[in-house]
């Protein structure tokens, strides 16, 4: 794994206390019921210049919705996003364009974000179109080189979307964020759809790039096999909020957060005879819901080590080693 | 792994014979499935894996009726369930086994939910039209269903939209609409890809429940390998539109055949330690569009031999019953 080029100066990304809270109403007419989705709840963390944050945890506790708040999909409800210094926070779109070619997105649902009506070509080469950066031949030239490298054959050159099967367009993607050159790419799930030798090629591949261009990643995965492979920090999230945050060999080596723990130990392991005699940690009681508030920590009612102090208070992230800081009562 | 072991004896719930699906593109015709035969047990759970676009969703969406045609062909071949070829099935009748009878999990959650409607509108339609649920009844088994896929708040969640939900909250609402009409065969296609490991190992547990109950076969295609060891009977290994290995689980990890098949299970990356380089099959897969005669691994192989590049091979069956598509892998096996 590429050591981060760790510079003194500032962060690349410096999110601070970022908070999105999605509005609802459901219920009927007469009898309505509002309130928040509190998707992201107070989140804060960097990346520098170099190096690859992986976020992982449970579904639905809020990686994508961060990655979306990071380039101005979502707003922000509260909070700070910097980029290079320069406060980028709910930037409206026009704003935000200059602030592109630096930050891309991988998304985690390839068929919904790409264009059914323009081609492999043409999805590729517009961000290339859009800034400008190559015309005529030389963007045919580059999308056929940026196919290439993400091992899309280039005879599909004139293809649309829906002739791919699902791994392939995951590389579409990836090989379009790639175009501007980037300094920072925020991969939300960028290999779960696709088979573990081209996975092995992708990771290679956007550790190659890093190594050369000193590319940042913000990797959100749920393969912690991968996750292992290309993260420099993890960044363990529960409901909104980081749980653990450490130096990658620190959070597997001593995984210390209970939810941590019990994430670690539900890797499924790729051998029959291993997978039926091992054991692993079984979170029970109730998924808490991101609609209610919790005054305490939000892992109390699954948690195994729950104390009375637990629930009525919030934890803050207190460090247990270097470069690496978890929210827990009982642990810290 | 599956403590009830599939009952083989009996006859098989659904056998697929030489299925063959190709497409049309102003290209060239892409032979995106090529011969594809397998028989899937009452109570197995079948594992699909093999290359991203070696025809995995494309036959499962063949037997389902569901490939667009066009540009989609069904070319040749037959599915045979509960004494009928699903192939010559009328739209009427297949609709009537479709989410009732034989289910599918969906790879992309997003084509398959519809935007417009409410979650908890998707997940009654069908058991109110298949099991004749009251729409009360039906809200509530819809409700029941979305807490054993760990939804919190299910009730007040039936009220959102789809694109209100996560990628992996989207992915269990299929997984509950496809178990709501307690199929006979389920498929699944990359049901856990955007699911935690500790979520993914309560649906798997949830499927494995299901299986001891009611006696249900899975078809489950997935990139995971780990989610094969723990799930799977038996697995069948594809590439480019054709089966290249049959096996059963703890035969396919402990002494793997095809040079494939090696490949992936060399790229497999380790979870207790950083590798420097990743191990990956050199080269790129054939076009399905213009396959080279001979073997369409041969360019990838570091074994292949002369004849490789002459004739394609076929499914042999070596002596301890396993099917390998390999002329190298079935001379070693002659020779030990
Ligand atoms: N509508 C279509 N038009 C043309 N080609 C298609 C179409 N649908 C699928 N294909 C091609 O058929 C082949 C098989 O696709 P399929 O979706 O079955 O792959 P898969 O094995 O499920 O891959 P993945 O693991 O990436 O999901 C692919 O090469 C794909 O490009
Ligand atoms: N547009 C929206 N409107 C309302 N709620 C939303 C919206 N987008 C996301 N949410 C909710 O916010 C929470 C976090 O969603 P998010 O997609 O960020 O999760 P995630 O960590 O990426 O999960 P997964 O691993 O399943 O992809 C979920 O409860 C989801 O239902
Ligand atoms: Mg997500
Ligand atoms: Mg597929």
């Amino acid at each position: 794994m590429p050591e981060a080029q760790t510079s003194d100066n500032q962060p690349l990304l410096q999110v601070d206390d970022l908070k999105v809270h999605f509005p609802f109403s459901r219920g009927s007419f007469l009898n309505p019921e509002r309130g928040f989705i509190r998707a992201v709840d107070g989140l804060s963390f960097d990346i520098a210049e170099g190096e690859t944050l992986a976020l992982v945890g449970e579904s639905g506790c809020g990686k994508s919705t961060t990655a979306r708040a990071i380039i101005n999909l979502v707003k922000p409800t509260s909070g700070t996003v910097r980029l290079n210094g320069d406060d980028i926070t709910g930037l409206d779109d026009k704003s935000m364009m200059q602030h592109r070619r630096v930050v891309q997105m991988v998304f985690q649902d390839p068929i919904a974000s790409l264009n059914p009506r323009m081609t492999v070509g043409d999805i590729i080469g517009e961000p290339l179109k859009i800034h400008g950066l190559a015309k005529g031949k030389d963007r045919k030239l580059e999308v056929l080189r940026l196919m290439d490298l993400v091992g899309l054959n280039p005879r599909f050159l004139n293809r649309y979307p829906h002739e791919f099967s699902g791994g392939q367009r995951q590389r579409i993607g990836i090989a379009r964020a790639l175009a501007v050159n980037p300094k920072l790419i925020l991969c939300d799930e960028p290999v779960s759809a696709l088979d573990v030798s081209i996975q092995a090629q992708i990771v290679n591949l956007l550790r190659d790039l890093q190594q050369q261009l000193g590319l940042s990643y913000l990797f959100i995965a749920h393969d912690l096999s991968v996750v292992r492979q290309i993260a420099n920090r993890v960044g363990v999230m529960y409901l909104g909020r980081l749980v653990e945050l450490g130096d990658s060999e620190s959070v597997y080596e001593n995984p210390t957060h209970p939810y941590t723990e019990a994430l670690l130990s539900a890797v499924p392991v790729p051998d029959p005879e291993l997978a039926a005699s091992r054991d692993r940690i079984r979170l029970r009681g109730e998924v808490p819901s991101p609609d209610k508030q919790y005054p305490g920590c939000s892992f109390a009612d699954r948690c195994p080590l729950v104390e009375d102090q637990c629930r009525s208070e919030r934890p803050e992230h207190k460090s247990i080693a270097d470069e690496h800081t978890i929210a827990c009562w009982v642990r810290q | 792994m599956n403590n009830t072991p599939a009952d083989r004896s009996s006859e098989p719930l659904l056998q697929v014979q030489d299925l063959q699906v190709t497409f049309k593109t102003d290209l060239a015709d892409v032979r995106a499935v090529r011969g594809v035969s397998f028989d899937v047990y009452p109570g197995e759970t079948v594992g699909i894996v093999g290359e991203s676009g070696s025809g995995k969703s494309v036959t499962n969406l063949a037997l389902m009726g569901l490939v667009p045609k066009p540009p989609g062909r069904i070319d040749g071949g037959q599915v045979w369930y509960d004494g009928q070829n699903l192939l010559e099935l009328d739209d009427r009748s297949m609709q009537s086994i479709r989410g009732h009878k034989i289910a599918m999990i969906f790879q992309d959650p997003m084509t398959a939910l519809n935007p417009l409607m409410t979650v908890g509108q998707q997940l009654t339609e069908m058991t109110r039209l298949h099991l004749g649920l009251s729409k009360s009844a039906a809200n509530d088994q819809a409700a029941d269903m979305l807490e054993l896929v760990g939804i919190s708040n299910a009730k007040k969640r039936l009220r959102d939209y789809p694109h209100q939900f996560s990628g992996g909250m989207r992915q269990r609402v299929m997984i509950a609409m496809a178990l709501s009409c307690q199929p006979d065969l389920l498929i699944a296609d990359e049901p856990t890809t955007a699911l935690d490991v500790t979520i993914q190992a309560q649906i798997l547990e949830l499927l494995r429940e299901l299986q001891e109950k009611r006696g249900t076969s899975i078809i489950m295609i997935t990139h995971d390998l780990g989610v094969v060891a723990e799930i799977c009977d038996r697995v069948l290994v594809m590439y480019a539109g054709q089966v290249v290995e049959k096996a059963e689980v703890k035969e396919l990890f402990a002494n793997p055949q095809h040079p494939y098949t090696k490949g992936l299970l060399r790229s497999l990356p380790r979870f207790d330690q950083v590798t420097d380089s990743l191990y990956a099959i050199p080269g790129q897969p054939p076009d399905l569009g213009n396959l080279p005669a001979g073997c369409a691994f041969r360019d990838r192989c570091d074994v292949s031999v002369e004849q490789c590049s002459q004739e394609a091979p076929e499914l042999y069956s070596l002596h301890d019953g396993r099917l390998v598509s390999c002329f190298v892998a079935k001379e070693e096996a002659s020779n030990a």
